[in-house]
């Protein structure tokens, strides 16, 4: 009953949420210079041809009339074609603007869909990488504050978040694959691929974990229930493992929604760097090509993620400390 | 005293020259006593008497900088402080601790009754699951919590706090212990709560015999609830006495003047009553029907439930009155103080200050009103901002109100300083380095430097300890003298009410039930609620009213479903069917006093004079 009534809640918002992330994209995207039609058709093509497909693509309607449109599609999930990609690979544009090839351009959907599971792959381990690491060390840092271990926590998270991540990609691709030959760093031809820019973007997130993770297991520790419970005749392991880490918990939670839904929306740099065929190379350049409606899929995609995601952040939340009511 | 004989075979727990030291400076000094089996030892002393550290010391709970620096403690003949392992295998099990905080004694994510289960598995590895849950039940069920079946699966958040504490001598006494740590179990607690949680403790040591070591800070309570009484004082002992022997004849210059000085409710001494209120003036503040819900979504339910903080208050506060406002905790007496400054607009009934509605003023005329009534907080710490120096906390209220220039404003807080008696080497200072006294004092001068007519004093002494109080309330005097400053005083303490204020309301669930000059309420008070506060309060003084007969077990009601009719009648003792279906209004009983009870006699005149206690009643 409870759970009902906030799904029921939180999805009505994330749906609102959606529909103005829709709105504002797709206003931007028409307001800022760069026509679309120009790059589809070529820098050779008459105006009175460029006018005339974007008359007939409906690109010269008011927005609003635009946007209605659009939405009435979205509604019924299509998100539309790609301006400028084939369903067949190549990217049609140049010259080729009086070709027949148009009505095989690929489905925004189809785009996303073959894009979503590498980057999905890519976050999940780039996440589980930096738990990993930043687990036991912000935990340990957490239990002995102003000591060793601290500031060991303190001294790895402020190394790793001072390494630039296209700076890093690069020195790993080099000594990992150039050199050491231990893994591939370029494109995708398996799961092998995945593995050098997840652990650039693991580098990325730990220090998020290791700081938030020290502070919220010293806060813990530093409660009643935690200094009484040895009084009580709770061993040290039972108090740490089974009390001070469920209450660190929330935070961190917390911190690992907005992480994961950044790495989903797309992780450009390094996808860009390794070539990594994932939502992030897509989103790159779909804008490099003003592909309007790629760049409004994703953004809808990505939206809805964002919103999914905190509402499991927060049920998961609730799950764990029964006093947060959301 | 028998401090010195060796230990006796059936002594349980023998401590012999104990020192504890903070770094150099030293906590205990050589404190040596014995405890039998199934006795009740209260240790008391005053704040900064090494009370809590002799407790934790006893429960090995001892964290740096505070260490053992010599002496033995011998449970049992074996010594804890010279083998802490063993020592700690004893913690829980043996020796079992409960302090005065349990609202956060336990972990807030789990259960209550799977961390009992947790905690007897713990120190008990043998026993099973399920006979372990089914103990905590029992033992729950022991220490009269309503429902156990139901209450063992709920979380610490949703008890309150008498519950909560009983859910923490629960945790305590389920391994069977010999010996039980109480420190200051009863101090967070109302009265009359505190008063039942008393006697479940002497129910349990009879019922389970277990040596009880009551520490407090009471005198009153510590004698009501043990068979001796060790006074602590600066880390020493100075004396042990039972409790009639103590009061009787106090061998110890502390002991003595900690008897002269504790507040009496009914024995002369100085009180209230004797102040003159000038009823013929018109009111200063005066509360009509002041009712005020908040609503809250409670988990698990649909809809909103709506809170019922105030109801029905009704009083006149008259110029030069020292008015108290008593009653538990819950009672609505922090909601009715937010009405009463204008922090928050009341649903239905109207405050005026001066003949002005403060619900229905527009927020620049409240401002301006607040010049006239202050309002100075329960908390210390909390309500002075760590980061402005004392002086400027001072200058604000003149900035906010755009008066004087600076060097004026500068002259008025020094001088404000100096009548609340902070030195005046401190304008520069943070109040960091302040004593919980010295920012009241501090919070006093801020309230006070607008020169404001009313000033409400919200629990404002509860957190000092009695010698502070007394030096506050003094001041309260004379600045009333030099001023002609009006106070409201919120208190849940009756002794701290009776011997400062003229007329007091009491407050139950949200409800004036009663309203009376100072004498008339201690010697004939007109609710039974009212005479089970009066059974309740802590004092050494042959009571007026006995627990026994003034209140029966069990907690308010939730002010979110009240009962129709008497919100007080399923703790009343006198209640009858009427009390059960319709809520009794306030009426005159004669002599400026008013309550609400069937059981006073329906007075002559109409029901709206009654209710309006105007100043010719």
């Amino acid at each position: 009953m409870f759970i009902l009534r906030f799904l029921a809640r939180r999805l009505g918002q994330g749906a609102i949420i959606i529909f103005l992330v829709s709105a504002l994209i797709f206003t931007l995207l028409r307001v800022v210079p760069g026509d679309p039609v120009r790059l589809m058709v070529g820098g050779m093509a008459p105006d009175t041809l460029v006018e005339e497909i974007a008359a007939e693509m409906g690109l010269r309607d008011p927005i609003y009339v635009q946007f209605g449109r659009y939405m009435g599609k979205v509604l019924q999930g299509d998100l539309g074609e790609s301006f400028v990609r084939p369903a067949s690979g190549a990217a049609v544009g140049g010259a080729s603007f009086d070709d027949a090839t148009r009505g095989e351009r690929a489905k925004v959907l189809d785009l996303i869909a073959e894009t979503a599971p590498m980057t999905l792959q890519l976050a999940v381990l780039a996440m589980v990488f930096a738990l990993m690491v930043g687990v036991p060390i912000g935990v340990w840092g957490g239990l002995y504050p102003g000591r060793l271990p601290d500031r060991l926590a303190l001294y790895t998270s402020s190394l790793f978040v001072s390494l630039p991540n296209f700076w890093l990609g690069i020195v790993l691709a080099l000594l990992l694959s150039v050199k050491l030959n231990l893994l591939p760093a370029i494109g995708y031809r398996g799961f092998s691929y995945t593995i050098l820019p997840a652990l650039v973007l693991a580098v990325e997130i730990a220090p998020f974990i290791i700081r938030t993770l020290t502070v919220s297991v010293a806060g813990v520790m530093g409660q009643t229930f935690i200094d009484i419970a040895r009084v009580r005749g709770l061993s040290r392991n039972q108090i740490v493992f089974r009390h001070a880490l469920k209450n660190s918990a929330v935070p961190l939670l917390n911190l690992l929604g907005v992480q994961f839904s950044m790495l989903l929306g797309g992780v450009l740099v390094i996808e860009f760097i390794f070539d990594y065929p994932g939502l992030g190379l897509l989103t790159i350049n779909a804008v490099m090509q003003r592909d309007f409606p790629l760049i409004q899929g994703i953004a809808i995609v990505t939206a809805a993620v964002f919103v999914l995601i905190n509402i499991a952040v927060d049920l998961l939340a609730t799950a764990i400390d029964p006093r947060l009511d959301y | 005293m028998a401090l010195d004989m060796g230990a006796a075979p059936e002594t349980l727990l023998s401590v012999r020259g104990l020192s504890v030291a903070a770094g150099d400076r030293p906590i205990l000094t050589d404190i040596s006593f014995d405890l039998a089996p199934r006795s009740i030892l209260s240790v008391i002393g005053a704040t900064g008497s090494g009370k809590t550290v002799l407790a934790r010391a006893l429960a090995s709970w001892l964290s740096p900088p505070l260490r053992v620096t010599g002496g033995r403690i011998l449970f049992r003949g074996r010594d804890l402080v010279a083998d802490p392992a063993h020592a700690r295998s004893l913690a829980g099990r043996e020796i079992a601790y409960v302090g005065g905080n349990p609202a956060g004694a336990l972990d807030p994510t789990m259960t209550v009754g799977a961390q009992l289960v947790e905690k007897l598995r713990a120190v008990r590895p043998d026993m099973s699951a399920d006979d372990a849950r089914k103990k905590a039940i029992r033992l729950l069920e022991a220490v009269h919590i309503p429902s156990a079946q139901r209450r063992f699966h709920e979380y610490p958040f949703q008890y309150s706090g008498g519950m909560m504490q009983r859910a923490m001598i629960v945790d305590a006494l389920i391994s069977d212990p010999a010996l039980l740590i109480a420190d200051n179990i009863t101090q967070p607690l109302d009265v009359t709560v505190a008063a039942q949680i008393l006697k479940l403790m002497r129910e349990l040591n009879a019922q389970f015999s277990t040596a009880i070591l009551f520490i407090c800070s009471s005198l009153p309570v510590a004698c009501d609830a043990s068979d001796e009484v060790m006074v602590l004082h600066e880390g020493r002992v100075v004396e042990r006495q039972t409790p009639a022997a103590l009061v009787a004849r106090p061998g110890h210059a502390y002991t003595r003047e900690l008897i002269a000085e504790l507040p009496t409710l009914w024995q002369g001494g100085e009180n209230g009553a004797s102040r003159a209120t000038d009823r013929e003036r018109r009111a200063i503040m005066s509360v009509r029907g002041l009712a005020k819900a908040y609503e809250v979504r409670a988990r698990g339910q649909a809809g909103i439930s709506r809170v019922q903080a105030v109801r029905n208050v009704d009083f006149d506060v008259f110029p030069g009155d020292n008015f108290g406002v008593v009653g538990e905790s819950g009672c609505g007496k922090s909601s009715l103080m937010r009405l009463l400054t204008g922090l928050e607009r009341p649903d239905a009934g109207s405050v005026f200050f001066e003949g002005e509605n403060v619900g229905a003023a527009s927020p620049k005329r409240l401002r301006e009103l607040r010049r006239r009534f202050q309002l100075v907080l329960q908390d210390p710490y909390g309500c002075l901002p760590p980061q402005s120096p004392i002086g400027a906390i001072l200058e604000e209220p003149l900035k906010i109100h755009r008066i004087g220039n600076a060097a004026e404003r500068r002259d008025r807080a020094r001088a404000v300083m100096a009548e609340v008696g902070l030195d005046d080497s401190l304008y520069r200072s943070l109040p960091t380095g302040l004593s919980a006294g010295q920012r009241q004092r501090l919070n006093v001068a801020r309230a006070m430097i607008l020169e404001p007519r009313l000033l409400i004093m919200d629990e404002t002494l509860s957190a000092l300890d009695q010698t502070e109080q007394g030096k506050l309330l003094d001041l309260f005097d004379k600045l009333q003298a030099q001023h002609g400053f009006t106070y409201i005083f919120i208190s849940h303490d009756l002794t701290m009410v009776r011997r400062v204020c003229s007329r007091i309301a009491v407050m139950y669930l949200g409800e004036t039930v009663e309203v009376a000059p100072n004498e008339r309420l201690f010697f004939d008070p007109g609710h039974p609620y009212s005479r089970a506060l009066l059974s309740a309060a802590p004092t050494l003084e042959e009571r007026r009213y006995r627990p026994e007969d003034c209140l029966l077990e069990g907690e308010p009601p939730s002010p979110i479903d009240l009962p129709p009719g008497c919100a007080f009648a399923s703790r009343c003792p006198h209640a009858f069917d009427r009390c059960r279906t319709e809520n009794p209004a306030l009426r005159a009983r004669g002599g400026h006093a008013l309550a609400a009870c069937f059981l006073n006699p329906e007075p002559d005149i109409g029901l709206h004079e009654t209710v309006t206690e105007t100043p010719h009643v």
